[in-house]
């Protein structure tokens, strides 16, 4: 070989290396052994909330490729986090972001800090999300949900660091409040406010689910057949000044999708989740003014097949492929575009998608209130902890673990759930012949462990698509946890259960905690925590193809396993010690090809905010802001703010505030980065016939201007 | 609220195409190497459009004597300009159009290339629907000048799924008909270029004259507000795709010098 070849040869590969996805390998660190009795010997717990609001820009992950660049926010994310401990030295931290997917990247890269400061390692670490899909994406562990779990690809190291600053700071400071506590578990049903996706594919399992007993006659099937309960731990904190308990928070777990938004939406927002988060903890804390001190974890459960009970015309049309009309010339070709759904028709659906929001999150948040009163009876200060924890090399020993050795997508998975089919749902081949772009359409013919499943150009190639496009890109490890809290055993699988699969599994770690002579009396699952690996549903579900089923990356096994996963840890739950370091390898992740997605330049120099204009139109006040540098988060630290950036006030002598950034009703969009700075329009659509004024507290408030009632 | 959208919008477009032939009205008129660089412009005002542009043809090859071209043996230049205007009307999925083109050959008549003598005009309207596979184009042409003809076609846009990531793949398939009422061939001078030569007898049965299939690659690049680098509404759907057409020429015997 010459050396000119040479040198050209290993240029092309250095490119090739260059142009490829990122690999990161993260190390697990597990906790130390507690040092019993350093807090005294009662039960303690301890909260935080953390903004973990980015600037946008950010892609918004949960709807595929069809999810939207963030284009401001409207609820602000939170990550809420809870700290117990016993008398032991025994700690447990959870921690319920508002985010659409589980990391085990941001898992293990939190549990790193948190081991040190905290002794709070991965092993008694549990992240999990409320799956809003209005959340942003770049911190995942895969490097197909980086690369397509939105419209803006790309995995960003800083929206990793930013997080795990943020969440393990949190955590911290949760420790640092850890307070003897009383807690009582409970739970009610919540009908009504969900309903099962994918009937056929549900009514496929052997026995063929049957409705509760107490589920309400008379309304769709797909309405009987949830887990409608609403699991709660209630938490009272002694006050340090009076030495009296009062209530400070909950953790729970309801299975609902956070699809409440429409698909199009392009705001950060908390969706239903954050709205019942709010709602109880405005009912502990009513005079908490812009962030209460009342924190509810609202996890979520077994809600792979689950929605809330969305309305169809809550769901916006997609864009169609068209030809441009723009100088369409006798001479010229045509051109061709992605033509959105019209304004009208997006205000539309996405109007409708913020009232069912409402509607639901009101439903749920009244439950919960209900239920956390209801709890105030039954509080004591025994609550023994405890917990195991393993992680899963799923290629490596899939024959062991009885699953699939390569990773598949189905192609259902390609058009997405009824919450949000994409563009290519339903395609037809020259519009004639179906090649199975969409739910519910198996290939019996497929030979090997992912029989069922139709995977993209199987009829031409094979499985050689998936091998050389797909399965790479999918993840690798599983990290599988049961926590024991009390006379409850939690089982937080890294992925989305559906409610067969999850109710599979809650008997089988109930029977096996028995087994082992642990005195419990329910199993929960707990979804989406510290990693994803889509969906998993039971083999039956898994032969009809449906979203769930065509996303059950390891084939038809994965239920079982992880019901056997479960079963074992649950019989193994332990306290007072270390685990061993096989427990936690490190994971070697492909990520995804790297971009800086999160905006990391502002101006040097940043003007004290200023409003620059407020008017009304129609229902709606507006106003346009500049407030601080172009890449600046909602809260710089990701501490919570004591106050709002911005509220709108009525123009009485008292400037009673109606809304702030952190309501429903009020919009804040990014209009543009014009010389570092962000410059912001506000719209609230609260308005009542009154006279208002926007305010940047402490800062500017605006002239009045009058709102003329809609 | 979302910035009202401007009163008057004005757009730009130029394209350069080059093929092994150049084919109009379904009839060859230089079977050489051709490149055709286009300018066209645009104002647009809510569903009312204003289009004008130019395309012109340049011969690429060195034509010998007999060979069938527009500027005539020996040249190498250009064969024809095109200059045309249309107003455009859209409803819905569905767009009229209606227009007039003027003809202008730059070809030696004397070394067997197309002359000024034979510039003529011709006004068209047309009617397209866009739909989720099929996009069809209906086309009348009718020379207002020297030749007194018709050129109707019917074309249809298919667009198959190439690839269901993003940023999907699509190919996409042409197929077009023509047929022409007394632009065909001059009978009486069978060696003559065909298309606007002269007016063929009435009645005469049209018949499959010519078929021709050709192979492009097009891109295209979006530059306004919502699509610049910059913007905050920014996409990066970057379209490139394989362009088909046959075209079948109903309206006249076979051509010599095809």
């Amino acid at each position: 070989m010459s050396r000119r070849r040479a040198v050209l040869l290993q240029a092309a590969a250095v490119l090739l290396v260059g142009c490829g996805p990122a690999r990161l390998r993260v190390p697990g660190a597990l906790s130390p052994a507690p040092r019993p009795g350093t807090k005294g010997g009662a039960l303690q717990a301890g909260f935080a909330r953390v903004d973990i609001t980015p600037p946008p820009g950010v892609g918004l992950a949960g709807n595929g490729p069809e999810g939207a660049e963030a284009r401001g926010y409207r609820l602000r994310l939170y990550a809420r986090v809870l700290v117990l401990a016993d008398g032991g030295g025994n700690r447990l931290a959870l921690v319920v972001a508002d985010l659409p997917l589980s990391s085990a990247l941001l898992h293990r890269r939190v549990a790193a800090l948190t081991a040190r400061t905290d002794g709070i390692g991965a092993d008694r670490l549990v992240i999990a999300v409320t799956h809003t899909h209005a959340g942003p994406g770049h911190f995942f562990e895969a490097a197909g949900y980086n690369d397509q779990g939105s419209s803006v690809a790309g995995f960003d190291p800083v929206m990793v660091d930013s997080l795990t600053a943020r969440v393990a700071r949190a955590v911290h400071a949760a420790v640092a409040d850890l307070r003897p506590a009383r807690v009582a578990w409970g739970s009610r049903a919540v009908w009504g406010a969900t309903r099962i996706r994918s009937l056929p594919a549900m009514l496929r399992n052997i026995p063929m689910p049957t409705a509760l007993v107490d589920a309400p006659p008379g309304v769709a099937l797909e309405y009987q057949l949830v887990d409608p309960e609403l699991a709660m731990l209630r938490i009272d904190q002694r006050d340090s000044a009076s030495g009296a308990f009062r209530p400070a928070g909950a953790f729970s777990i309801f299975a609902m999708h956070g699809t409440g938004n429409a698909p199009s939406n392009d705001l950060l927002d908390a969706d239903i989740q954050g709205l019942v988060e709010r709602r109880l903890e405005r009912h502990i804390d009513p005079d908490g003014g812009f962030v209460p001190r009342a924190v509810y974890l609202f996890a979520n459960g077994a809600e792979g097949d689950v929605s809330p009970a969305w309305p169809p015309q809550s769901r916006c049309n997609v864009p169609t492929l068209a030809p441009l009309p723009a100088l369409d010339g006798p001479f010229t070709r045509t051109l061709w575009e992605w033509r959105a759904p019209t304004a009208t028709h997006l205000a539309s659906c996405r109007h409708a998608a913020r009232e069912a929001i409402s509607v639901i999150g009101k439903r749920v948040g009244d439950d919960a209130v209900a239920l956390f009163d209801a709890l105030g009876a039954a509080l004591t200060d025994r609550l023994p902890l405890g917990r195991a924890f393993a992680t899963l090399s799923l290629r490596d020993n899939a024959h062991a673990l009885g699953i699939c050795a390569e990773p598949a997508l189905g192609i259902s998975t390609l058009v997405g759930a009824d919450d949000a089919h994409t563009r290519i749902q339903g395609w037809l081949l020259f519009g004639l012949f179906d090649l199975g772009f969409k739910q519910g359409s198996p290939n019996p013919n497929v030979p090997g462990c992912q029989a069922h499943k139709r995977q993209l150009f199987d009829a031409a190639f094979g499985g050689l698509p998936n091998h050389l496009f797909i399965s790479g890109n999918l993840p690798s490890y599983a990290q599988v946890m049961v926590l024991r809290l009390g006379d409850r055993v939690i089982g937080a699988v890294p992925g989305e259960v559906t409610t067969t699969a999850g109710r599979r599994m809650r008997e089988q770690m109930l029977a096996s905690a028995r087994g082992a002579g642990l005195p419990v009396s329910d199993a929960l699952i707990l979804g989406h925590a510290n990693g994803y690996l889509e969906y998993i549903t039971t083999a039956e579900e898994y032969t009809a193809q449906y979203y769930e089923g065509g996303s059950t990356i390891y084939g038809p096994g994965e239920a079982a396993m992880f019901g056997r996963a479960l079963a074992r840890l649950a019989a193994s739950v332990s306290a007072g010690d270390s685990l061993p370091a096989a427990a936690a390898p490190p994971l070697d992740l492909v990520v995804g090809h790297q971009r800086q997605v999160v905006p990391r330049k502002s101006a040097g120099h940043v003007p004290r905010p200023r409003i620059e204009r407020v008017w009304c139109a129609g229902d709606t006040l507006y106003a346009w802001l500049q407030l601080g540098g172009a890449a600046e988060w909602a809260v710089t630290t990701g501490d919570v703010a004591l106050r709002p950036r911005v509220e709108v006030v009525v123009d009485d002598a008292t400037r009673t505030v109606v809304s702030w950034d952190d309501d429903p009703a009020l919009e804040m969009r990014l209009r543009s980065r014009r010389g570092g700075l962000a410059w912001w329009e506000l719209s609230w659509s609260g308005v009542s016939g009154r006279t208002y004024r926007v305010r940047i507290p402490e800062v500017a408030e605006s002239d009045a201007v009058g709102c003329a009632m809609p | 609220m979302a910035a009202p959208p401007a009163a008057a919008q004005l757009s730009a477009r130029t394209d350069v195409s080059a093929g092994g032939r150049y084919v109009w009205h379904g009839i060859s008129r230089a079977a050489g190497l051709v490149a055709q660089p286009s300018l066209a412009v645009e104002l647009r005002a809510h569903r009312l459009s204003l289009q004008s542009g130019a395309v012109l043809h340049y011969e690429l090859d060195r034509v010998s004597s007999g060979e069938l071209s527009e500027t005539g043996a020996g040249g190498r230049h250009l064969g024809e300009e095109d200059l045309w205007g249309q107003a455009s009307v859209d409803l819905g999925p569905t767009r009229l159009h209606a227009g007039l083109v003027r003809y202008v050959f730059r070809g030696d008549s004397g070394t067997g290339g197309v002359g000024s003598a034979r510039n003529t005009t011709e006004v068209f309207a047309s009617l397209s629907t866009t739909g989720r596979y099929l996009n069809p184009t209906l086309e009348a042409w009718w020379d207002v000048d020297r030749v007194r003809g018709a050129f109707l076609r019917a074309s249809l846009d298919l667009p198959v799924l190439g690839w269901p990531f993003p940023p999907y793949a699509f190919v996409f398939a042409q197929t077009e008909m023509g047929l022409n009422l007394g632009q065909g061939p001059n009978p009486a001078r069978p060696g003559e270029l065909a298309n606007f030569a002269s007016r063929v007898r009435a009645g005469r049965l049209p018949g499959i004259g010519a078929t021709t299939l050709a192979f492009g690659a097009r891109s295209q690049l979006n530059a306004d507000d919502a699509t610049r680098v910059d913007g905050l509404g920014r996409t990066r759907d970057f379209v490139v795709w394989l362009w088909t057409g046959v075209t079948i020429v109903l309206g006249g015997a076979g051509r010599t010098g095809q």
